[in-house]
Order: structure tokens, then C-alpha cells, then sequence
């Protein structure tokens, strides 16, 4: 007989115990949907109804009708623009709370994240009060006697701003909490070894903290890419991104397996994306410091 | 074409009202090991962090290898700086580490891969090119961090405790290693230390620092056998201390009141009976001798006691005595005197000049 005591020395024991709430949960609201869907995508749709026969005609026509790869396409041009854009604010500031924040780096971090605290669609109905037509901006231009800048209004460019406004805290937080660990006299010791500030930057800065930094890109990237209330509000019937028609298909079109294909789709393009950030990590040049690899 | 290769003028740097380092100058030469030597908080640090550029001199000049670099920033300098924790680039390979100095000036890599290995060769680090820091031991990383100090063959060394985080074996051994380094490439090294046998085992000259200010400049046995200062006296050697009054003053020569016992010491300048007086007396100063073979020697200082404790340390041993007023004393002296046994009397004699007396401060002061 196997005394429970026993039982509860195995790590494999622990660990499983540890583990299960999370592979529970896990299992039930995120594996068996996407099953559900990778199924779907398989059937075909007519008048509403779902029919269980089996086809790949709706991969043919999101991989062969130009207009579902013009929307792939876009979105990725949105994702990365987005990603970069994010990339470029938030290292800066992310760098001086780290640096110089003392005793309320804390708070200054999550103040960046303030803007969460009042609801998706309130912030991107403020941007639109501001970009839009009749907003802020441009009223204010016309009643000056100028142009209303129409790039600002209804635009992918306008979708870009609601969303970089949007994921700034992710990328902020993932580089605040690399840098936390970085020790910054490594950069003396670079200044003292010849390397002027942005050399220093590029040879110690940069990779030592590109794991941080790699998360903060997929953080923005994903979640960009699967966009579709930003772009809706902000975007306008011009600006419309890949996550709209998808939205769509679940909605007005009612055709679940094309909607479900497309979401196999996106939910490849990300895994994609994610293998190729991880594969650039090499955890010893990133100066990892543990077990031999 | 005498220029020293660094010179300090005046150097001022306050923090916060405090100053750092108090108006400090220096002239070290080419082919001197240098010490700065101090308590922690006496400026030791900083002064050696404004040589490097770190910090910006608030007032004063310096000049290495007879240029003004007193604005120029820290990659600009031409120095080489060895870290108290060695601060290692934990991302880079040994080779890369070392060679990054000659990257940012952007040697060709042929003549990177020669400096390596001449470097490498030097600290007896070849055939460890490949390693990360974290996979080398403390001294192989110390090792390291003076190669990549030492591969551009700078002007000057900056070292910044470097022996504080080893143990005492490899300290000795890098002690050994570092004043070959400096005798065989001639590069002056500025040596930061609170560590006083660190600095008199490895430096040509040094400084004791104290307060941000300079106490004493000199060779190092003039500091240790010549102390101008009261806080030289009472640092090196980590020496008895006595306090007492004066009785009267003779021809240099004063007697002083020491809880009951009556001490011949070199009189202090401005010295009056009456002052209060501390007396410095390092522990291999004093003779030591059983009390039955008293007679053989003597000195102007004799006091007896009873011998406590022998500590040995090697070659040498402390030998702690008791003596009648309650007070104590270490002698240092050779290693197993038989006739000294714990618990017996002893006697003990120093000539006057054998220790440093000075008036001790007023306490408003």
C-alpha cells in the first residue's frame, strides 16, 4: 500500500496539484474552444446554420480572395507599426522610472496604466471626441479658418493612435520590470571602457534587457492584430482591420465556419509571430546566469 | 615631457552639503602603484570615480597623461577601471568582454585578436575565451576584469577595491599578480582601498584619506613609521591606544600620566602639563619578556602585567596583557617564547620614540 504521506513527497505528486486549477481551467475556456473552432472551420455555414460537412473551402477562400489577404495584410502593417511605435514611447519612460523614479517608480508605472481605469470604449470615444470630425481638433482648425486634418479623421492613422494609446502600459510595464533587474553600472563600466551613451545602450542596454522588451512586443502585437473595437470607432468604413470582417462573420453575415477559419488563421499568424520573437532569444546573450543550458 | 601621468588640482565634489572630497591634489608618475587608503565614507571612492569621469569634479582640475580631461567625459579619458564586483558584461564571452575596450575604439580584429592574447597570456587566462562570466570562478573573473582593465594599455589604471569580494588565499595570490602587472607594463595604478595591509603590501605611495582630505602623501613606509597626522597614527598599524594627562614636558620628552602609570613619550608640539594626550604605540613596537629574566634589557617604558592571551597568527603572535591600572596592551612578537605562558607575568619596554603622541582635540572642535 502507498502511504498518502508518500504520495504527497513526489514531485510529480506536487507538481500535478499545482498545476491542475490552471490546466483546468485552461482546458475548459481556452483548449475546447479553440477545438470547437478548429472544427467549425472545417464545416461550412447556410442560411445560419452550422453544417458538419466537411470541407477546406473556407481556407481557400481566405488564403485565395484578395480581399481577406488585404485585410491580413493591413493588420499586420497595423500590428507592427502599432508595435514599434509602442516600442519607441515606452523605453524611454520606461528607463527613467527605472532609473531615476526612486521610491515612486511603483506608482509612476501604474500611473501609465491610468487610462485602464475607465473602460475601452470610453477612451477610444474620447480619442474619436478629439480626432473626429466633429471633434476637438478640427473644430478647433475650422473655426480658426483651416483645414480639418483629414488624415486624423476615420482613418487607419486614427486606429493607430487609440491603439498605441491603448497598449503603452504593456510595454511600458514589460520594460519597467526588465530594467528593474538590470544593474545600470554596467554602464559605467562601458562609459569608462570607451562606449559613448547610444553605443552602450545598443551593447549592454538593449540585449541584456531583450527578453523584457521582446514580451512587451508580442503584448502589443497580439492583441493588435485581433483589433476590431478600436478600428471600429476610430477607423471608420475605410479603416476597417481583419478583426472586423471576423467580428462580422459572427454577426450581420452569420457565416461561423468562414468566421471560425479566419480565427484559426489569426491564431496561426500569432504563433507564428511569437516563434519568431522566441527564436531571436538566446537566454545566454541575454544574460541569463543560470543551470548550463 | 615629464608630465605625470595624472594630476589632481584642487578637486572639490560635495554632495548634498557634505563634501566628498575636499580640495585634493595629486601628482602620480608613470610606474607608480598608488594607494588611496581610507575608512569607508572618506572620499576614497568618489575621488577615484571623479579621476574615471563618473562623477563631475564640483570644483578643480584633472589632468591624465598631461591632458585636461577635467570636462571630458568618462570614453573619452583613455582609462582602464577595475570594479570592487568585477562587473562583468554577463552577456558576453570572456574574449568579447576583454576585448570590448578595443572595440569601442575601433581597432581592426586582427589586432583585437593580438591584444586578447597578449592579455590573456599575461593574466594566465588562455583557453577560457569561450566562458561566460558566470561560468568562472571569483579570482578567473578578477582576472578578467584587470585583462580587459589593462587590454588597451591605458594611461592609467583605475582599481576600485578589487580584492574586497575574494577570499583571503586568492587575495594574496592576486596581490602578487596585480604588482607584476603594473611592474611589467609600467601603467600607473590608482589603487582604492580601506584594506591598510592591501595598500602597504602592493603600493610604491599612498595617501590616507580621511574626511574627503588627503591626511598624509608619502611613501609607504614613511606613512607607517612616520605618521604627521593623528589619524595616520591611529589608523596604520591599528596600534595601542593611550590615553593620559601630561605631568611635565622635558626636552622634547614628556611624562604622562596613563591611569597611574608614568610614560615617557615624545612630547607633542604646544604641549602643556595638564593636556590630555593620546599616544600611539604599534603592537611590534613593544618588547615582551617573562618576568624572570628581567634585567636583561632596557628600555625607558617598562610596565608589567600579566599575559592573557596568545593569538597566534603565523609568523608572528599578539600576546594581550593585562597590566595593574586594568588596561590592556598587544604586543606582537615572534611565535612560541617559551618562557611566555598565558596566566604568568610579564614585563614589557618601548623607548619613547616608539609611539606617536598627540593633543587629543578639543571635543567642540
Amino acid at each position: 500500500m502507498i502511504s498518502f504521506w508518500k504520495l504527497r513527497q513526489s514531485p510529480n505528486f506536487r507538481f500535478a496539484i499545482l498545476t491542475m486549477p490552471g490546466a483546468l481551467f485552461l482546458l475548459t475556456f481556452f483548449v475546447l474552444p479553440l477545438i470547437t473552432i478548429l472544427i467549425y472551420s472545417f464545416w461550412r455555414t447556410e442560411s445560419y446554420q452550422l453544417i458538419a460537412d466537411w470541407n477546406i473551402e473556407n481556407y481557400k477562400t481566405i488564403l485565395t480572395q484578395k480581399t481577406y489577404l488585404t485585410f491580413i495584410w493591413r493588420s499586420l502593417v497595423m500590428a507592427v507599426s502599432v508595435s514599434l511605435a509602442c516600442l519607441v514611447y515606452a523605453y524611454p519612460v520606461a528607463y527613467l522610472v527605472a532609473k531615476h523614479g526612486g521610491r515612486y517608480r511603483l506608482i509612476l508605472v501604474l500611473l501609465t496604466a491610468a487610462p485602464f481605469f475607465t473602460g475601452i470604449i470610453l477612451r477610444v470615444t474620447a480619442i474619436q471626441q478629439i480626432l473626429g470630425p466633429i471633434g476637438l481638433l478640427n473644430m478647433a482648425l475650422q473655426t480658426f479658418g483651416f483645414e480639418p486634418i483629414q488624415i486624423l479623421m476615420y482613418s487607419n492613422v486614427a486606429s493607430a493612435i487609440g491603439l498605441i494609446y491603448l497598449w503603452i502600459p504593456f510595454m511600458v510595464l514589460a520594460i519597467y520590470l526588465s530594467l528593474l533587474n538590470f544593474n545600470f553600472e554596467l554602464l559605467e563600466v562601458a562609459y569608462v571602457n570607451g562606449a559613448k551613451p547610444w553605443r552602450a545602450f545598443v551593447e549592454i542596454t538593449w540585449p541584456l534587457n531583450w527578453i523584457g522588451t521582446a514580451i512587451g512586443i508580442v503584448l502589443v502585437f497580439i492583441p493588435t492584430f485581433a483589433a476590431f473595437i478600436t478600428p471600429r470607432f476610430l477607423g471608420g468604413v475605410n479603416g476597417a482591420l481583419y478583426g472586423n470582417i471576423l467580428e462580422h462573420q459572427f454577426g450581420a453575415t452569420g457565416t461561423w465556419a468562414l468566421g471560425s477559419a479566419m480565427g484559426v488563421v489569426l491564431f496561426l499568424i500569432c504563433l507564428i509571430f511569437i516563434i519568431i520573437i522566441w527564436r531571436t532569444i538566446n537566454l545566454q546573450r541575454s544574460g541569463y546566469t543560470g543551470e548550463e543550458l | 615631457m615629464t608630465e605625470p601621468a595624472l594630476k589632481l588640482e584642487q578637486v572639490e565634489k560635495t554632495f548634498d552639503k557634505v563634501r566628498a572630497v575636499d580640495k585634493v591634489s595629486l601628482e602620480v608618475d608613470k610606474g607608480e602603484f598608488f594607494s588611496l587608503l581610507g575608512p569607508s565614507g572618506s572620499g576614497k571612492t568618489t575621488l577615484l570615480r571623479i579621476i574615471a569621469g563618473l562623477e563631475t569634479a564640483g570644483d578643480g582640475n584633472v589632468h591624465i597623461g598631461g591632458h585636461d580631461v577635467t570636462r571630458l567625459p568618462p570614453y573619452a579619458r583613455g582609462i582602464g577601471m577595475v570594479f570592487q564586483d568585477f562587473l562583468l558584461f554577463p552577456h558576453k564571452i570572456v574574449s568579447e568582454n576583454i576585448t570590448f575596450p578595443l572595440k569601442m575604439q575601433g581597432l581592426p580584429p586582427s589586432k583585437q585578436e593580438e591584444q586578447l592574447n597578449w592579455v590573456l597570456s599575461l593574466v594566465h587566462m588562455e583557453g577560457y575565451e569561450d566562458r561566460y562570466p558566470h561560468q568562472l570562478s571569483g579570482g578567473q573573473k578578477q582576472r578578467v576584469a584587470l585583462a580587459r582593465g589593462l587590454v588597451s594599455r591605458p594611461d592609467i589604471l583605475l582599481l576600485d577595491e578589487p580584492l574586497a569580494n575574494l577570499d583571503l588565499e586568492l587575495r594574496k595570490e592576486m596581490e602578487v599578480e596585480m604588482r607584476r602587472f603594473q611592474a611589467e607594463l609600467e601603467i600607473p595604478f590608482i589603487y582604492v582601498t580601506h584594506n591598510q595591509e592591501e595598500a602597504l603590501t602592493l603600493s610604491t605611495r599612498m595617501a590616507v584619506m580621511n574626511y574627503g582630505k588627503f591626511e598624509q602623501v608619502g611613501a609607504k613606509l614613511d606613512l607607517y613609521n612616520n605618521p604627521n597626522t593623528r589619524f595616520v597614527a591611529s589608523f596604520l598599524g591599528s596600534p595601542n591606544h593611550i590615553h593620559g594627562q601630561i605631568k611635565r614636558v622635558e626636552d622634547n620628552i614628556a611624562n604622562l600620566d596613563w591611569k597611574g602609570f608614568d610614560l615617557r613619550i615624545p612630547a607633542p608640539a604646544h604641549a602643556n602639563s595638564g593636556d590630555d594626550v593620546d599616544y600611539y604605540l604599534k603592537h611590534e613596537r613593544i618588547q615582551i619578556q617573562s618576568s624572570q629574566e628581567s634585567g636583561s634589557v632596557k628600555g625607558e617604558n617598562r610596565l608589567e602585567g600579566t599575559l592573557r592571551d596568545i593569538i597566534f597568527k603565523g609568523q608572528y603572535s599578539d600576546y594581550f596583557v593585562v597590566l595593574k591600572n586594568g588596561q590592556e596592551l598587544v604586543v606582537s612578537a615572534a611565535t612560541e617564547i617559551p618562557s611566555l605562558k598565558i596566566g604568568h607575568p610579564v614585563e614589557m619596554y618601548w623607548p619613547p620614540e616608539a609611539g606617536d603622541a598627540y593633543l587629543t582635540e578639543e571635543k567642540v572642535k
